[in-house]
């Protein structure tokens, strides 16, 4: 039973974890209306910009990350203005291949730039393991799961306020929001501003406990099955669906893998993304007139 | 400052190659009077082998302009062809044919799914293929492979000497429990056959433990390997892997002095780990690391000194540099044979000869003494084992090779099914 909830609560974390990978999305979505596939290859860029600063610059980790997030906002921005804007109008499928094409060409550029090899990211949280109960909890996503229950409180609180009520009214419908006064381009640019600085926080603890290099452009696949699951407009989405993508590839392979020689997590993943599609195409929280993607 | 530095790390390998290909350096007007040798560097530059590829380019890069600035192969320079694929066979197979039209009578792709994909084709064309630490391990077999050469230990070497030195110096096997902690993929399942023969043998147990690409998360695999309550752990990962590796192990209880490694464990791993924390980790390791053996001096005399090094210095004398270098030197070591023994130009077959008439050759004491025959293109075996110390990797072992009787067992295997087109 201890091993249950080992895998459960270690699960929950990592889905959390996931979680924070998958608000960008979320942010974007639920402002623009544009389900945002470069946002992997974002979380990267945010790492490789905290590592600059705190590794290069010498600057300290807790200055670095604010700069970091300054960039990804402005980064948002100009995204917005010079590659989103001139979409306006076209199919969908067009405004997700450009996204696709932009995770393809910050995945290459970056480490290009930065050399290929891993990057460290120390946050300072210590290796010695935590033990509750006979259950072994790790310290690097505990502290990770805190910070993405944060992050989804703030996004849940901000589209309350006046800014993002406006957001959620360009999401719904561009033409109405511009008949009654409210700056659809702005009002995009700042949402991929939003992403960019959750792309931040991501990177952050991701970056700590991975290291920095290309790979963390492949959350966009765990973080692409919370928002399908989670539906690809819904914060609380967000939360239940990184708990279950979590909880669910923790515990299924936890007792799987050793059955069938490993190699079910990604196919839980997987299996996920498929029947959430197939049984309830806008997710657990996500609202049915969304197109699926 | 950051500025200049990361756009010149951004030429990479491949921007570095082309204007070494294109403008020459100052040395190789030494070696400029007789016809050149080409070898063809082709590897993943952008793809999954760049916590590699970079590295070891530089060393293949720097060791080349050392040979060619001290007069080349018996006056033949080396003109290298370095060209990205990342690691996609498609454009392995597209850099390979232009690099053949160029007259490249060596390629080295660095790359397991390319070098897989290239085996007919270099067999067909009598192209020398290097597969050092990658591709297949049954290409040890030289009578099957003819022109493919491992030239160091296979991974199923590399997992028998691990077995040894814990035979040797941690208490031995018998009744021990060894986990298998690897990346799922042919290249972490690899090997399993040699372990599991090892186990039955000696009397100890194994368990495999999967985790899933790119190994970025695996804290379920680790809580499964904690559970089980192994002696000893082998991790077979590579890049962003291996540190995850480390770390959710030591977050699982497990002493960093009972992690053993493959090959591709660098500084770079351990700087993420924290150094310290990683203290008495254990590699194999191929090479020695560091800049003191006399080949990295003589490259740094005669090339970073002089301010013609291929990337940036701070790399030289690293794992994966020495590896590169390794390379090179056997290769150069081969041309040599070829054309003292079967007489210049080099072809693919005179290299394939010299190749084979490698005997105790150890590059100045930076790789164990290779020996390689007509059957045996793996050179032996060998390697020795290192341990982490907080600030660099300590060899425990002289170089060594262990149970090469079941190694043999399964390279011959393999190359039969290969042989029957399985």
């Amino acid at each position: 039973m201890t091993y249950f909830f080992e895998l459960l609560i270690n699960g929950a974390l990592t889905g959390l974890m996931y979680a924070l990978a998958a608000l960008g999305i979320v942010l974007i979505y639920k402002s623009a209306g544009v389900p945002n596939l470069a946002h992997g290859a974002m979380i990267m860029l945010s790492a490789y910009f905290i590592y600059i600063f705190a590794s290069l610059v010498g600057l300290s980790l807790w200055l670095a990350i604010p700069i970091a997030a300054v960039l990804m906002f402005v980064f948002g921005l100009v995204a917005e203005r010079f590659l989103l804007r001139r979409m306006v109008g076209q199919p969908i499928i067009m405004i997700v291949m450009l996204t696709l094409g932009l995770e393809i060409l910050l995945r290459g550029v970056a480490p290009g730039f930065l050399g290929a090899a891993p990057k460290s990211l120390d946050l300072g949280i210590g290796l010695a393991p935590m033990i509750v109960e006979g259950v072994f909890i790790n310290r690097a996503y505990l502290y990770g799961a805190a910070v993405a229950i944060a992050m989804i409180a703030v996004s849940l609180l901000f589209f309350q306020t006046r800014l993002g009520t406006k957001l959620r009214a360009v999401s719904d419908d561009h033409v109405s929001s511009w008949s009654v006064g409210i700056s659809v381009e702005r009002a995009i640019g700042i949402s991929w501003g939003l992403a960019g600085v959750s792309a931040v926080a991501a990177g952050a603890l991701w970056g700590s406990v991975q290291g920095v290099d290309w790979t963390l452009s492949t959350l966009l696949f765990p973080a692409i099955a919370v928002v399908i699951l989670g539906g690809l407009d819904s914060i609380w989405g967000v939360l239940v669906g990184g708990l279950l993508v979590g909880i669910l590839g923790s515990v299924v392979p936890g007792y799987l893998d050793p059955l069938v020689g490993g190699g079910t997590r990604d196919v839980v993943t997987s299996l996920i993304i498929l029947v959430t599609i197939l049984v309830r195409p806008y997710g657990i929280f996500g609202r049915e007139d969304i197109e699926r993607v | 400052m950051i500025n200049r530095r990361g756009v010149l790390r951004s030429a990479t390998a491949a921007i570095a190659a082309a204007a070494f290909a294109v403008s020459g350096f100052a040395g190789q007007a030494l070696a400029q009077d007789k016809q050149p040798i080409t070898f063809a560097l082709l590897q993943d530059f952008t793809g999954v082998y760049t916590f590699v590829s970079n590295e070891y380019n530089q060393g293949q890069q720097d060791y080349i302009k050392m040979v060619n600035a001290t007069g080349g192969v018996k006056g033949h320079p080396i003109e290298l062809i370095v060209r990205d694929t990342g690691n996609e066979p498609q454009r392995g197979i597209e850099a390979y044919n232009r690099a053949v039209e160029e007259g490249a009578v060596l390629v080295d792709f660095l790359s397991t799914p390319v070098s897989r994909a290239m085996v007919p084709r270099v067999l067909e064309d009598e192209v020398v293929m290097i597969t050092a630490l990658h591709g297949r391990g049954d290409a040890s077999d030289g009578q099957t492979f003819p022109y493919v050469f491992p030239m160091m230990a296979t991974y199923w070497s590399q997992a028998s000497v691990l077995a040894k030195y814990i035979e040797e110096h941690m208490g031995g096997l018998e009744g021990k429990k060894i986990a298998h902690v690897f990346i799922d993929s042919p290249f972490g399942r690899e090997p399993l056959p040699i372990l599991r023969e090892l186990a039955e043998r000696k009397g100890f147990e194994v368990k495999a433990f999967p985790y899933p690409s790119p190994g970025n998360e695996q804290s379920a695999t680790w809580s499964d390997v904690r559970r089980w309550g192994p002696d000893h752990v082998t991790i077979w990962g590579a890049g962003g892997g291996q540190p995850v590796s480390i770390r959710t192990a030591i977050r699982n209880g497990i002493s960093p002095k009972d992690i053993l490694s493959v090959v591709w464990l660098a500084r770079t791993d351990m700087r993420q780990v924290g150094f310290e924390a990683a203290k008495g980790v254990k590699r194999f390791a191929a090479t020695a690391t560091g800049r003191d053996t006399p080949v990295i001096q003589k490259i740094m005399e005669t090339v970073i000194e002089k301010g013609n090094g291929t990337g940036d210095m701070e790399n030289v004398g690293n794992v994966y540099y020495n590896i590169g270098v390794a390379t090179m030197a056997a290769s150069v070591q081969a041309a040599e044979h070829a054309i003292e023994n079967y007489g210049a130009p080099v072809t693919g077959p005179k290299l394939k000869k010299g190749f084979e008439d490698i005997e105790n050759f150890n590059a100045q004491g930076l790789m164990p003494p290779i020996t390689i025959t007509e059957k045996d293109h793996q050179g032996g075996g060998y390697g020795r084992v290192s341990m982490w110390t907080g600030d660099g990797w300590e060899p425990q072992t002289d170089w060594i090779t262990a149970y090469q009787d079941i190694v043999w067992e399964e390279i011959e295997e393999n190359a039969k099914q290969f042989e029957q087109g399985n």
